[in-house]
């Protein structure tokens, strides 16, 4: 009677992988708390939640892409080409209104975009979006005319970087974003069949699923959310570098992954997608506090994927855990 | 309880030069099992293709009920009621049993114009369905890819009765099953005949068949060779019926 309800999950309840990435972000305050004396500081607890702001965003969208079986390697350079158009926009006439309009729309467009090369065109995810990477990463350098955009007024920081009923406005979208995501993933036929499209494409078709529209929509879904975290990336930096978004895919994906969603697709988790988030930027905050250079972040999470990969293609290997999954 | 549900006259599929099928003329019946019997390459694949919407006939013409139909596609042939329950099935093994039912055809309430699943009703409904079934699963929250071969076969069944199928096709349901799998997804097939639903069932194991079917229909190189009321019949006629050893399978034979 007791079979694993792993279907009926509540919006933050957790498995043995989530708390287990609970204790290694405590475990990694800890250790770092010990190894520096800036460490634990309020300040620093709050720039580390600060940086995590785009990367929950975008991983709550690369989240529902991997479920799909699908993945965005360029998402980092869009959320780059986000911030450039809500850049000009701001620079244009400083109003924010104008700009947190730009965000989400240039995201859906380049969505758009990606659903139309990988959906459409049937080009498999990872080379559509690798080639998707190197027009946009050119793009940026030419929109940018090889300046950074700078010097942007601050009226969508004084708009983004407040708090609203004493919560800070990205937390509150963050907590909306979720919900949302948590909603139409576990609630809604949509979640169902983008599970179903994970699992097999083709047995999804036999079940009378609308594939390449769900396919599509998820694309889009993604881009909506690289574009709010666009809209909170310029308004805490208030500018737009040469570089922004390079390492951003690297780190999604690295979460996603470390969270329990299979690379693989056909099961995911959003609340490990949140944990992972956090451990990632922990861990990259901590390293830099302990005298690591930042050089060094993108080993950190480069290792963090093939570890966790490596760990589950050898623990599949094992009858224990194989045993374990089949009572699942 | 038999009354006829569906008639196929005079079907015939060409791939070019080559006959699949000729001149078959059929009944299925509600509440009956037919098997098709027949080496391989017979033709009862093409022909249940056929039935399913997968594959036009090249002549011929399906009537249901008294209505002509022609199916363009295996959508056509599900809203008439015909559901296919081929070998590798098409069930999504990272869902639920009650989700893998409901698949693509969701109970729903709409709130602020979402589509809310609606989670207990759709597993109030497979839980009937399971026990009318007597399928020997306790909970339909389980994950598809714990089941065994069996339950899978159940779960597809469920599936087909859930869109409200009269006829369902299945092809080869015990190739891959151990003894007592076999046995269950049998008693099966009969519960739902005793359903009142027509089933189609594609076999090379003869004993099993005449465990379970009503009457056998024999296919030889594209044609229908035989018709035998199970109770009329018995194994060795139908060996002979297969392989055109059988002097009434020689005399069509000679014929054409």
């Amino acid at each position: 009677m007791n079979a694993v309800r792993q279907f009926g999950n509540g919006v933050f309840s957790m498995n043995g992988r989530e708390w287990s990435l609970l204790v290694a972000c405590l475990l990694a305050i800890v250790i770092f708390s010990v190894a520096s004396p800036h460490y634990a500081t309020s300040g620093n607890a709050a720039t580390v939640l600060r940086n995590s702001v785009e990367l929950l965003l975008i991983g709550l969208g690369m989240t529902l892409l991997l479920a799909m079986g699908g993945i965005d390697v360029s998402i980092g350079i869009v959320m780059g080409l986000a911030a450039i158009a809500i850049g000009r926009v701001l620079g244009a006439d400083g109003n924010p209104a104008l700009a947190i309009i730009v965000g989400p729309l240039v995201g859906a467009l380049l969505g758009c975009v990606t659903a139309a090369v990988v959906v459409l065109g049937r080009v498999p995810a990872i080379v559509g979006t690798l080639g998707l990477l190197g027009v946009y990463r050119t793009a940026v350098f030419v929109l940018l005319g090889g300046q950074w955009l700078s010097g942007l007024p601050s009226s969508l920081t004084n708009l983004l970087a407040t708090t609203a009923l004493g919560v800070p406005v990205p937390a509150l979208v963050i907590a909306v974003a979720y919900l949302a995501v948590w909603l139409a993933l576990r609630r809604t036929p949509y979640g169902l069949h983008l599970l179903a499209i994970g699992n097999s494409e083709e047995k999804a078709r036999l079940s009378g699923i609308p594939v390449i529209k769900v396919r599509f929509i998820t694309f889009v879904i993604s881009g909506v959310l690289t574009g709010i975290a666009a809209m909170f990336y310029v308004a805490t930096y208030r500018n737009v570098e040469m570089t922004i978004g390079s390492t951003l895919a690297l780190d999604a994906i690295a979460a996603v992954i470390l969270g329990g969603t299979s690379i693989l697709g056909g099961r995911c988790s959003l609340i490990g997608t949140v944990l992972g988030v956090l451990l990632l930027r922990i861990l990259q905050n901590g390293l830099l506090l302990i005298g690591v250079p930042s050089l060094w972040q993108p080993v950190v999470t480069g290792v963090l994927i093939i570890g966790v990969l490596g760990f589950e293609a050898v623990s599949n290997r094992f009858p224990l855990a194989q045993l374990r999954r089949a009572r699942a | 309880m038999t009354e006829t549900f569906l008639v196929a006259r005079n079907i015939a599929k060409r791939f070019g030069a080559l006959t699949a099928l000729a001149n078959v003329d059929l009944e299925i019946r509600s509440g009956e099992v037919l098997a098709l019997l027949g080496d391989n390459g017979a033709g009862k694949s093409t022909f249940i293709k056929i039935l399913a919407g997968a594959h036009p006939p090249s002549d011929g013409e399906l009537v249901i009920e008294g209505h002509p139909v022609a199916f363009h596609s295996p959508k056509d042939a599900a809203a008439s009621g015909i559901a296919t329950i081929f070998q590798e099935l098409a069930l999504s093994e990272n869902l639920s049993i009650a989700e893998n039912v409901f698949l693509g055809r969701e109970l729903k309430r709409s709130i602020f114009g979402i589509p809310f699943l609606k989670r207990k009703e759709m597993r109030q409904r497979v839980d009937g369905l399971l026990k009318e079934l007597d399928a020997h699963i306790s909970d339909p929250e389980a994950p598809v890819g714990s089941l065994s071969g069996g339950q899978r076969q159940a779960v597809a069944i469920c599936r087909a009765l859930n869109l409200n199928a009269r006829l369902v096709i299945m092809d080869e349901p015990t190739a891959a099953l151990a003894v007592a799998e076999t046995r269950k997804v049998l008693a099966l097939t009969r519960r739902l005949a005793a359903r009142g639903c027509a089933v189609v069932l594609i076999s090379h194991n003869i004993s099993e068949v005449f465990e379970v079917a009503d009457r056998i229909v024999v296919f030889r190189r594209g044609r229908k060779v035989a018709e035998r009321l199970a109770a009329d019949t018995n194994h060795e006629e139908v060996v002979s019926l297969i392989t055109g050893a059988h002097p009434d399978v020689r005399a069509l034979e000679k014929t054409n």
